[in-house]
């Protein structure tokens, strides 16, 4: 079970060694929510537990999957759901028993908050326990966790924690923890001068697809993944259309638009 | 500067005033302190008529110039990454495969016709590595892309290592190669072993195999 910060030296979820025998698992050898390998992760439900739509590969016992709207689960979702347009997406799995969650063969990670928030990216999160309470960030695109509790989370490679101050690529970033939100941070040196004048002309020498990243300053920490390549983005619904000026991504802007 | 390995696809790399990297275009992650990211015309070292070289080549991988003070994260692809380090022997990779290397290390390209000849021609398009590859020499570090993890194979005068020209990443030291085929009839009917061409490479140094016959 990976930690959250993690320790020092460890990476979660690759604890593996190396090769070994094939494992055959039954109900009671499979981990308690621990990761299996790096791509299959095992939780071991005893209550509630929401997940992604369609990231549930298999799972031992008794288990119900609701999807989330006007059900018997009502309450539990008004306590967890802060942005019920987007709530189509996930179902709550209750009952008892272990079940694996994967996602097209990204490295699983789990990790715990205590008290904390943490931002991450909408496509990458696959489940949390109900302690947590699942919100849309204010940056479009991102969702934050708010509580106590576990979650699951997907990566293209493996997660790597730095600590701010970074600038970050943007298709590497993953999420982040109990720092302020970040900012844009433009890198057009070798644009200026003379010679930059002629590059940004005639385009010749291309661009080194490194202008732009996100600046993270503060306490806290930043997930990175170990690529660019994004996982697929998944809605995170929009803001009601009544919110009004001042919410981003509401379709009332200033007085000029 | 030698890479620092994060995990199996992401490493870290120091920079310094005064040294420079160069690196992949697009392969940062993310980086500490004040590094500026260039585009360079030339796509690597050399004056103008190394880069005419490697554009004929088609070894003119875009690359950037990394300088700078601070630390840079590296990853590229979600490929994994195998660093070597070398003392001054010659190391020969695809461009597409460097994703970053230090700036101290003389980048060339090298005809693959003369090893070998018309064989050398046809190894090289065996391998996918075309008519010409990339040579980096020196003292210095590289961080090299492969598709699934790198295995090291020492090559000794006395043991020759086979290698699938598809799993072929790289190698380094006094090495020859050569590509044997077993071509039969069986081959000419269609019902070959899929193992028809192999690289045989002896000598003296190592060569770098990846853990697939996939092609970056």
């Amino acid at each position: 079970m990976s930690t959250y910060p993690p320790p020092p030296g460890h990476a979660p979820g690759h604890g593996q060694g190396p090769a070994r025998g094939p494992v055959v698992f039954d109900p009671y050898s499979l981990p308690d929510d621990d990761n299996v390998n790096p791509y299959a992760f095992s939780v071991a439900l005893d209550g509630q537990w929401f997940l992604q739509k369609g990231k549930m590969i298999a799972y031992y016992g008794q288990v119900d999957f609701h999807a989330i709207g006007h059900g018997p689960l009502d309450r539990l979702v008004a306590a967890n759901f802060h942005s019920p347009l987007h709530a189509a997406d996930w179902v709550v799995a209750q009952g008892r028993g272990k079940m694996l969650l994967a996602d097209r063969a990204y490295d699983v990670n789990s990790y715990d908050l205590d008290q904390g928030n943490l931002t991450i990216r909408s496509g990458n999160l696959l489940a949390f326990q109900p302690g947590l309470a699942l919100k849309q960030s204010i940056i479009p695109g991102f969702l934050t966790l708010i509580g106590t509790g576990k979650f699951v989370a997907a990566s293209n490679g493996a997660v790597h924690f730095v600590e701010p101050p970074i600038r970050v690529d943007p298709q590497a970033l993953v999420g982040w923890a109990d720092c302020p939100s970040p900012c844009h941070h433009y890198d057009h040196g070798y644009l200026r001068g003379v010679l930059g004048g002629i590059r940004a002309l005639t385009g010749i020498g291309g661009a080194s697809g490194e202008e732009h990243q996100f600046e993270f300053v503060g306490a806290g920490q930043v997930l990175l993944q170990s690529t660019e390549q994004l996982l697929g983005v998944r809605d995170t619904g929009g803001v009601p259309g009544r919110a009004g000026a001042g919410v981003p991504g509401a379709g009332a802007a200033g007085p000029h638009a | 500067m030698p890479f620092t390995r994060i995990n199996s696809k992401m490493v870290e790399a120091p920079i310094a005033p005064g040294q420079r990297m160069f690196s992949q275009r697009g392969a940062m992650l993310a980086y500490r302190g004040e590094v500026t990211f260039t585009p360079n015309i030339p796509g690597g070292q050399g004056g103008v008529m190394s880069m005419i070289g490697r554009r004929l080549a088609d070894e003119a991988t875009p690359l950037m110039t990394v300088e700078g003070s601070g630390s840079v994260m590296f990853g590229h692809g979600g490929h994994h990454i195998h660093t070597v380090d070398l003392t001054g022997e010659t190391l020969y990779v695809e461009a597409d495969r460097l994703l970053a290397f230090d700036g101290s290390l003389r980048q060339g390209t090298m005809f693959m016709g003369s090893q070998g000849g018309v064989m050398g021609v046809i190894r090289g398009q065996a391998t996918g590595q075309g008519l010409f590859t990339t040579t980096l020499q020196g003292k210095g570090s590289v961080a090299m892309m492969a598709h699934g993890g790198v295995v090291e194979l020492p090559i000794g005068p006395q043991r020759p290592v086979h290698v699938d020209p598809q799993a072929y990443v790289a190698h380094r030291g006094e090495v020859r190669n050569r590509l044997t085929t077993a071509l039969g009839w069986r081959e000419m009917v269609g019902r070959g072993s899929g193992e028809g061409f192999q690289l045989e490479l002896s000598g003296q140094g190592t060569v770098y195999v990846q853990a697939s016959e996939e092609k970056l």
